[in-house]
Parts: C-alpha cells; structure tokens; sequence
C-alpha cells in the first residue's frame, strides 16, 4: 500500500520510506525488501543481479504499482506528477525529438517556455546542438542518442523526483559522463534521483549512496535485506 | 482477342473524353463509398480502440465476433440490409432502397468489421512501453488513451484506405441495395457487370481502369503510411 503526504518541503527528511515490500509476479516473487529509505535531495543507486528486483522497485517508487504487500510512504511531494522514471529501454513516440522532449510539458499544460528549457534539457542530456536534433525522427537515430533524448524528456519535467533505470546501459563512455553530469545538476537543483545501474563509474561520478538488492529469497525463507553497501 | 484490345482503345478515348453515364458512375461510387467508410470509421474506430486497449470481461468473444465479420460474404450483408430497408422492413419507410444511402448502409456493414478488428489489432501491436513512457511523462488515463490512439495514427490511416479499397470495389451490395439505376446508384463495378453482360466492354474496361486507379493509388499511400509509421 502506498502512502503519499505533501507536507512541508524543506529538501530535508525521508523522501520515501518502505517497509515489508515485496512484489509478485505471476505468482513468481520480483522483489522483496525489509526496508528502504531515501532522503530527500540524495543520489541512491540501486544495485544488484539481473533479476533482483531493481526495475520492480523503482516502479514502484514511481507510484505506477503499488506493492503486493508492505508499505511505502511518500513524503513531500504532491503524487506521481513530481516523480518521472526512465525506463532501462526508453520509448520515443513516433514524431519529432522536440514534440518528444517537450510531450511532458504539453501533457502537464507547461508549455510556456518551451523552447528555452529544450535547450537546458538537451544540453543537460549531452546535446551542445539541440535544435540540429529537434525536427528528426526516432528511427533516425542511435541507441544512445534515443536513451539521452528519453532523458532530456525527463529532465526538462525539473521533477522532484527522478528515477532512473540503466540509464548508461546504451551509451559510449562520453555520453555517460554526460549522463553523470546531469544527474549532479539535478540533484542541486534539489531533486532527489533514484537509479539502477551496474555501472561502478555512474556511482562513483554521482557520489551516490548504494543500496544492494539480492536475490535471497531464493535460498532463504525470509528475506535479508542488504541496504548499505 | 481483337475485342479487348479495341475495348482498350475505346475505354482510353473514354477516358480522354467521359460520358455522363461514366462520369455518373464514378460519382456514385465515390460518394457512396465515401458514406460508408465515414460510418464505419464513427462507430468501428471508437469500439475497435476499446477492444484493443481496455481489458473486460468479454473482450475476447466480442474480438471473435469481430473477426469472424471480416468474411461476412457481401451478398449475405446485400441480403440482410434488404430485408432492413426494403418497403415491409424495420427502416422500410425511410425509401433507402434503391438509393445511394441505402448501398452505403450495406458497404458501412462491409467496413465496420474492417475497421473495428483492425484497429484493435493496431493498437494490440503498439509497443507496451508506450503506455508507461506516457504515465512516467505525468498523463493522466485520458491523455496516456488518447496519445495511445495519435501513436497508432498511421497503422490506422492504413486501416482507411484498406477499408476503402475494399468497398469500392464490391459489386453484390451495390447491385442488390443500389438497383445499378442508370445516373443515380449504378457504380463502377456494377456498371462493368452490366456492360460486360451486354457484351459492350468498352464502358466496362474504362471503369476498370478508373478502379485500377483507384487501387494504384491507395497502394501508393498504404507505402507511404507504412514508410512514415516505421520507427
């Protein structure tokens, strides 16, 4: 069951406090957590196997399930539209990479100032030209380049909450960086960011704090949670 | 084989040069088909996107009812829309028999299947992230449905021409609803079947030309469309 209460924002304090989560499929079991939390203004990555539920968990730090049991509680923030989540296989909608960055603004009647945040958001997403980008088209373009205009997407939302999952898992060594450099620009923009990688060097660039899953419920009747790395 | 190749030469200075009782049939297609695919386009679109985004109890037998439409043989639907519309019928003091409207109501029967199983099927086919990509951007249901239906927007678009292309080349509900009447419901197709009755094949072969046409240029979109749609 999720819990959402706006309260006071003041950037400090638990953001997300799970408790008991677990999550089924099918009757197969995704994920199970004793607990986590997450800070608000923080940089957590999650990390783990294949198949330990880091996807499962940020979908529903996203609010778009709610877990099978458990509780998880959300503070200071309104609801789902001050969170957005990156999947790991971005989706770009048939039309241009501008409609695409800008279809979250359009979607929340934010479109005044547009064009200027395209600008941020691409440029942020490792873009120095963004409107050399704007008129084409998706199939036009490289994995990588997809996973940075999902981004800028996302980024151009100044979400308060921003999950990311895999987010350098398409992209070469540069287009990672920038991947890192944006996540530190949104976090001091006072966003809290919650990813999922394998990949030591985001971590480290992020100076995030980790939190480990693992697949102990496999083995074990109940489940150890790994929290701190 | 001289007929045809002079039916050929006739039909091309036909064509350069149209009679009424050509250009009339043309006309009556057009319109007629026109109609009908707006029909079924109103009703089979909004139900075809319910059949392929929603999930109800149900949903499965009403796709196969749907499905099994796509073979309803044209003069079983000529028959069917006869016996709604003629004088003793339910729709009989309307006087849609014998007219344009009534051979569209037919020819809206024809494509409403079309149009409903295919749209389903369109949006089915559509990526699954698609829907979660539009939720993690903050859509509401509305919007997440109704940006669902703009990204199916091509495969739809393919849906219309196929469904177009399939009434304006059928000849069983326009002859049994229409009465192929000279200058008000005689259609290109029905028109070829009387002329080549008669053994007249000049009239005939230009209409089926006009037909070859139409197809030529409805493949020349569908292309189109199925380049555009190709992410």
């Amino acid at each position: 069951m999720n819990e959402i209460s706006s309260g006071p924002q003041d950037g400090h304090g638990p953001l997300y406090e799970g408790h008991g989560i677990v999550q089924i499929y099918n009757g197969h079991r995704a994920l199970a957590i004793d607990n986590v939390t997450v800070m608000h203004g923080e940089v957590v990555c999650l990390v783990g196997p294949n198949g330990c539920g880091k996807s499962t968990l940020l979908r529903i730090l996203a609010l778009l399930e709610e877990p099978a049991s458990g509780t998880l509680a959300v503070h200071g923030i309104a609801g789902r539209k001050d969170v957005t989540l990156l999947l790991q296989e971005p989706y770009l909608l048939n039309m241009s990479v501008y409609a695409n960055v800008v279809l979250g603004l359009r979607l929340q009647h934010r479109m005044k100032g547009a064009k200027e945040a395209y600008v941020l958001a691409m440029r942020d997403a490792g873009f120095p030209e963004p409107f050399a980008f704007a008129e084409r088209s998706p199939s036009e373009l490289s994995g990588g380049e997809r996973q940075r205009i999902a981004l800028a997407s996302r980024l151009i939302l100044t979400p308060k909450v921003l999950l990311l999952d895999e987010p350098t898992a398409n992209v070469d060594a540069k287009s990672a960086r920038a991947v890192a450099r944006a996540i530190l620009k949104t976090r001091n923009g006072g966003a809290t960011i919650v990813c999922a990688t394998h990949d030591p060097a985001l971590i480290r660039a992020t100076e995030a704090r980790t939190i480990r899953l693992g697949r102990t419920w496999d083995e074990e009747p109940s489940v150890t949670p790994d929290l701190e790395a | 084989m001289d007929y045809l190749i002079n039916g050929v030469l006739a039909a091309l200075a036909l064509l350069a040069d149209p009679d009424e009782a050509t250009l009339s049939a043309i006309r009556a297609s057009l319109i007629s088909t026109a109609w009908a695919i707006l029909v079924a386009f109103a009703l089979g679109l909004p139900l075809g996107f319910v059949l392929g985004y929603c999930r109800f109890f149900g949903r499965n037998a009403l796709r196969l009812v749907s499905d099994t439409l796509l073979a309803f043989p044209t003069v079983l639907i000529g028959l069917l829309v006869y016996a709604l519309i003629t004088s003793r019928g339910l729709l009989g003091e309307y006087g849609l028999l014998f007219s344009l409207p009534g051979m569209a109501i037919g020819q809206a029967v024809l494509a409403g299947p079309i149009v409903t199983s295919w749209t389903a099927q369109a949006v089915e086919n559509l990526d699954p992230r698609c829907a979660g990509t539009l939720l993690t951007l903050g859509a509401d249901r509305w919007q997440t449905a109704a940006l669902t239906l703009w990204e199916c927007r091509y495969a739809i678009g393919m849906v219309l021409i196929t469904a177009f292309g399939r009434v304006v080349t059928e000849v069983g509900i326009a002859m049994m609803l229409g009465g192929n009447i000279r200058y008000a419901t005689r259609t290109m197709t029905t028109a070829i079947a009387l002329e080549t009755s008669k053994g007249e094949f000049a009239q005939g072969i230009a209409l089926g030309l006009v037909l070859l046409l139409i197809a030529f240029g409805v493949n020349i979109i569908l292309a189109m469309l199925k380049r555009r749609g190709r992410v």
